[in-house]
């Protein structure tokens, strides 16, 4: 596992561990705690804090039969598989890259995605991810040299590297680090490297075409 | 600093809490798992209701709840989580999953379901146990006015502008505030650690 150098801001993490991020962010915050361990701890740090929190919240007495029912139900279930969602180590015995939280979503590794060109040097494959809060999930394709237009975000986009690797006025972004920009950042990415950059991106809002993908491939699609 | 160790009061109470999982765990003991329902079912159910369900979903809710502790037991580790902590993610996976199938009601079975973890990896290297203490001891010295808006901020999903609006105060004041707590803590673990 190499190291990141770029992570989440706290803000993210603390929303994620509350479980307050739409499904998009929570894929991408998921998928770069599966390959940082600093980020697993603070999250796990900040799921501590709920722990306190939930014993803080004032007792609400529960329904007379409800130990009952509940070991019913836990009877009747018994026989019954999880759910996949339930069991942790499912891809226990998989490379290390299809298990991550990602996995679930591309049915399979990276190097089964279906490509579509969107620009010179660029690729993109779109990934539902409306589950629980709307949220806008792609994976991008840069060819190493390729330089992205200049652009700030509007409303909040994390940024995750999966392969290779880009490099804009942040610094320089390889596997596992995250961009967690929000609207007052201008950028102007460059990939670079020997392999096309992959990265994983999240934006909240459903697309608007000042978004990063938008920009670059409103000339040349219709999203 | 206070003693981090495990004979301060917030500490107290969890080892027999974790105790009982274990036990559960174990032998599918009844009576320990009745001792965790009595604890941590009204808590759930509270902490449900105080994030805007109603007491019908909240009771249903704490109820899945208390099923998936019954049946997940095996996977909970004293050294990696509290009891607590342990519940509080099942609890905020399951209201997750709750606004998912309210949006999406012909949900299929087989959809990947991204809910965080409940149980940190096997490969974690955190040292959480002693630091779960230290959380609480940090949380207790809090400022009411940024205690009050971290337990919203774990409580409800609801964004943090409609927090702001309903205290009445500014966004920036409410991110300010949490932001404040978040780094007091960390603080807090970060000195001697
Ligand atoms: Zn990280």
């Amino acid at each position: 596992m190499s190291k990141a150098n770029h992570h989440p801001r706290r803000e993210t993490l603390a929303d994620y561990a509350a479980g307050r991020l739409d499904e998009a962010r929570a894929v991408v915050v998921a998928t770069h705690l599966a390959m940082c361990e600093q980020c697993a701890c603070e999250v796990a740090e900040l799921e501590a804090l709920g722990g306190h929190l939930l014993e803080t919240a004032e007792p609400v007495p529960m329904a007379i039969d409800a130990l009952e029912t509940v070991l019913a139900r836990a009877d009747a279930t018994a026989n019954i598989v999880l759910p996949a969602s339930l069991t942790v180590d499912r891809f226990a015995n998989e490379a290390p890259e299809r298990r991550l939280p990602l996995s679930e979503y591309l049915n399979g590794s990276i190097d089964d995605v279906k490509w579509r060109p969107v620009a010179p040097g660029i690729a993109q494959h779109v990934i539902e991810a409306e589950g629980y809060r709307r949220g806008v999930l792609r994976l991008l394709k840069i060819a190493p040299g390729t330089r992205m237009l200049e652009h700030s975000h509007r409303g909040e986009e994390l940024t995750l590297i999966l392969r290779g690797a880009y490099k804009d006025e942040i610094g320089e972004f390889s596997v596992g680090d995250l961009a967690d920009l929000d609207g007052e950042h201008t950028h102007q990415p460059e990939a670079f490297g020997d392999e096309p950059c992959i990265c994983l991106i999240a934006t909240s809002a459903p697309l608007e075409f000042k978004t990063m993908l938008g920009k670059i491939a409103q000339p040349f699609v219709r999203l | 600093m206070t003693a981090p160790d495990g004979n301060s009061a917030p500490a107290g109470q969890a080892p027999t809490m974790e105790d009982c999982l274990a036990r559960i765990a174990e032998s599918g003991d009844r009576r320990a798992f009745s001792e965790i329902f009595a604890y941590f079912a009204p808590r759930v159910k509270g902490f449900l209701m105080k994030g805007g369900a109603s007491p019908e979903e909240a009771e249903d809710l704490a109820q899945d709840v208390m099923v998936k502790v019954l049946k997940k037991a095996k996977l909970f580790d004293s050294s990696k989580a509290s009891a607590a902590t342990w519940i509080f993610a099942i609890a905020r996976n399951a209201r997750i999953d709750a606004v998912r199938r309210a949006s999406k009601p012909d949900l299929d079975a087989n959809e990947p379901m991204l809910t965080p973890e409940e149980a940190p990896r096997a490969d974690f290297l955190c040292e959480l146990k002693e630091r779960n203490a230290r959380i609480g001891i940090a949380l207790a010295k809090l400022p009411a006015e940024q205690l009050d808006v971290m337990k919203l901020h774990f409580y409800e999903d609801e964004p943090h502008s409609s927090i702001a609006e309903r205290l009445g105060l500014p966004l920036g004041t409410v991110k300010s505030r949490l932001r404040l707590a978040f780094e007091k803590i960390r603080k807090e673990l970060e000195e001697d650690a």
